[in-house]
């Protein structure tokens, strides 16, 4: 079919090579040597959004999209915690979320990591007033490593991705 | 400014379970309820039901002396209600007499006290100790062979938590109970108090991929407050970024029904598109999504030339794009075979939730606010949205690409006839005390509605939103209805719900 077979030779990942230093490929080189090296060459993350405005699922979705095509460094959403080494938490920890917060927590088998992106499971962000809040995240887990932004950016959830493995690197 | 008239009229509420009949023979629909603790004020609570038509808001306000702590459900007359009575239920402690479900929506047993009401003005600000207090029944259904699959409130895919339960006999959906609200942030009770702009910021977040949207929606009930009359440059410039914001999030949408029927090729060429928007949307307002770009009495970005013709050309490119995936759509058998005919709600069940946008549109309701009430500068366009009567996921995917091509000629329009001028102007921000306005815009999800009450001081006393979202999410449960189960992420994705704007 033409509409497809022109679709399959559109490389649209080139995009993202040019440009300086600071390129994510650059990043992503580095990236990708960590995981194969620290995580056996693959990463598994399960999302938890715990009371976001949904513009940190946006981001996290467009880290797949061809610009940024996440796995290609190794790292992968998957559908289960029982996967995952690592849950990455956005939101600002909504009451009613805590209970399961916790259970997909306790589902990861060791050894696991916590990371957060956005504002908000740091510090609750605009919502940390309210009754129906019970965050920061970090009042319950321990957290690795916060990314900042809100929303953080694909660019700067990669570069997240990177931060981390320099934590990890120390810790083992 | 405010084309719109608001019919307001104040009853009884045991006259107005009847009167509501009357009121809903006579074609106009629940755009909300809003329920205010007016104790201070000596009027003790009110409970504001907006009713919608063309060009016309009718309000009737109820109000409850002080010591009364129930009113009329008009739930068995007009089903929208129902989800509204459940949450004045909760946040105010007022019981809706006769309302067929009274399980707590928002404040769950699990965690909270239910004698506690945090939307109550003498709310003490203290929260309950977090253990549990009861249980929350869901429905059952039994028979032989019968079985459930539940899902959520984590699922697998990068989405926002909901809890879906099916009752299954063999493979066809029986019934699907959502539980919402693992999301509620209480974003309406911290709005109390704050001043109008502080106020923006949290309104933004109610829904973070539909904010322009929502944000004019705010700013049209501040203005109407405040009597602000907004420059027409800035007018133009909210529209532009309203539309923009429309288009991508239909990109996005489109993009993830073809990832629910398998076709990654087509749907990663979408979500290309939609990164290339989400960057021109940084390129214009320093935000991929476009926060805080509308302000209080105007919109903090401004176009030179060079900006306006980089939409022009991505403008280009995305009609290009939508007509090829339209062709591809219609003329491929295997994409048509699970669109159609799937995830059908009808128009009777459309109109009985008061649905509205592309939702109400695709079961054959116009619904449209940009068409019902004008706002901004719609009323300049001779505006005439699709219609379709399927009601199915075919329908909503192809409004979606009809959509995208009507707000790209919009914005095209606009992009070259943008009047010279400010794009902020100065105001007062003072309002009587217990002073109103509504406001209305259209989102990609259908009619974001606010509420607002000012105090003397120019602070906000309520403030009520509803998200399209928490109009729609109950139809889903009509629409999965007899298909199979795989297909529920396929319609799932065709409505495309806010979890965020629903729980609030």
């Amino acid at each position: 079919m033409s509409f497809l077979s022109k679709l399959l030779f559109k490389n649209k990942t080139q995009d993202i090579v040019s440009g300086n230093s600071d390129s994510i490929l650059i990043k992503g080189d580095e990236l990708r040597q960590s995981v194969d090296r620290i995580f056996g060459r693959s990463l598994f993350v399960r999302l938890v959004d715990t009371g976001s405005c949904n513009a940190c699922e946006n981001e996290l979705s467009a880290l797949s999209n061809p610009y940024y095509d996440l796995e290609r460094f190794g790292i992968k959403f998957v559908a289960s915690p029982k996967h995952a080494d690592v849950i990455i938490v956005t939101g600002c920890l909504a009451r009613n979320m805590l209970n399961p917060l916790l259970k997909t927590f306790e589902n990861v088998p060791e050894p696991k990591f916590v990371i957060t992106a956005g504002d908000c499971p740091e510090t609750g962000g605009p919502f940390k007033d309210s009754y129906a809040v019970c965050g920061p995240v970090s009042k319950y887990l321990k957290v690795a490593m916060h990314i900042k932004g809100c929303p953080p950016e694909p660019e700067a959830i990669i570069s997240g991705f990177l931060n981390f493995m320099d934590i990890v690197k120390i810790s083992f | 400014m405010n084309k719109m008239k608001i019919n307001a009229n104040i009853i009884d509420s045991n006259d107005f379970a009847r009167l509501a009949t009357h009121v809903k023979e006579s074609g106009r629909y629940l755009l909300g309820i809003a329920a205010s603790d007016e104790r201070l004020k000596g009027s003790g609570f009110k409970i504001r039901y907006f009713f919608g038509g063309k060009n016309l808001i009718d309000e009737y306000s109820v109000s409850l002396p002080a010591g009364d702590g129930s009113f009329q459900s008009i739930s068995k007359i007009c089903p929208a209600a129902k989800m509204y009575e459940r949450e004045i239920n909760d946040l105010f402690g007022l019981t809706p007499l006769g309302h067929p479900d009274l399980r707590p929506l928002m404040l769950y047993p699990e965690n909270w006290d239910f004698s506690v009401h945090p939307l109550r003005k003498d709310y003490n600000n203290v929260i309950p100790e977090f253990r549990k207090y009861g249980d929350y029944k869901y429905k059952e259904v039994s028979g032989e062979g019968i079985f459930e699959v539940l899902v959520g409130p984590v699922h697998a895919g990068i989405i926002e938590p909901g809890h879906f339960r099916f009752s299954l006999a063999g493979e066809p959906v029986l019934q699907l109970e959502i539980r919402h609200f693992w999301k509620h942030k209480g974003i309406e009770k911290i709005c109390e108090g704050k001043n109008f702009n502080e106020a923006l910021n949290l309104v933004s977040k109610v829904s973070g991929d539909n904010n322009v949207n929502i944000a004019a929606s705010y700013l049209e009930a501040v203005e109407n407050l405040l009597n602000i009359e907004i420059p027409e440059r800035a007018k133009h410039i909210r529209v532009i970024l309203a539309e923009l914001e429309r288009i991508w999030n239909y990109v996005r949408d489109i993009a993830w029904i073809f990832m629910d029927i398998g076709f990654a090729l087509p749907a990663q060429n979408l979500f290309a598109l939609q990164e290339e928007l989400m960057r021109l949307n940084k390129s214009l307002t320093g935000s991929r999504f476009m926060f805080n770009a509308l302000i209080p009495s105007g919109v903090s970005v401004d176009f030179d030339s060079s900006k306006l013709f980089t939409i022009d050309n991505i403008i280009k490119k995305v009609e290009k794009a939508i007509k090829e995936s339209e062709a591809f759509i219609l003329n491929s058998s295997t994409v048509l075979d699970r669109l159609e005919f799937t995830g059908k709600i009808n128009k009777k069940t459309a109109e009985e939730l008061s649905l509205c946008g592309i939702s109400a549109r695709a079961s054959g309701l116009f619904r449209d606010s940009r068409v019902e009430f004008p706002y901004l500068i719609y009323d300049k366009f001779n505006l005439k949205p699709a219609l379709l009567e399927s009601g199915d996921v075919f329908a909503r995917t192809i409004l979606r690409i009809k959509e995208i091509l009507f707000s790209a000629k919009i914005v095209t329009e606009l992009l070259f006839n943008l009047p010279e001028g400010k794009i902020i102007t100065s105001y007062e921000n003072t309002a009587e005390p217990y002073k109103y306005a509504v406001g209305n815009a259209e989102t990609p999800r259908g009619n974001a509605f606010f509420y607002i009450m000012a105090d003397g001081d120019g602070k906000i006393f309520r403030l009520k939103y509803i998200d399209p979202s928490f109009r729609i999410w109950p139809s889903i449960q009509y629409g999965v209805l007899g298909d199979i189960i795989a297909d529920f992420p396929l319609i799932n994705k065709s409505l495309n719900l806010s979890y965020s704007g629903n729980d609030m």
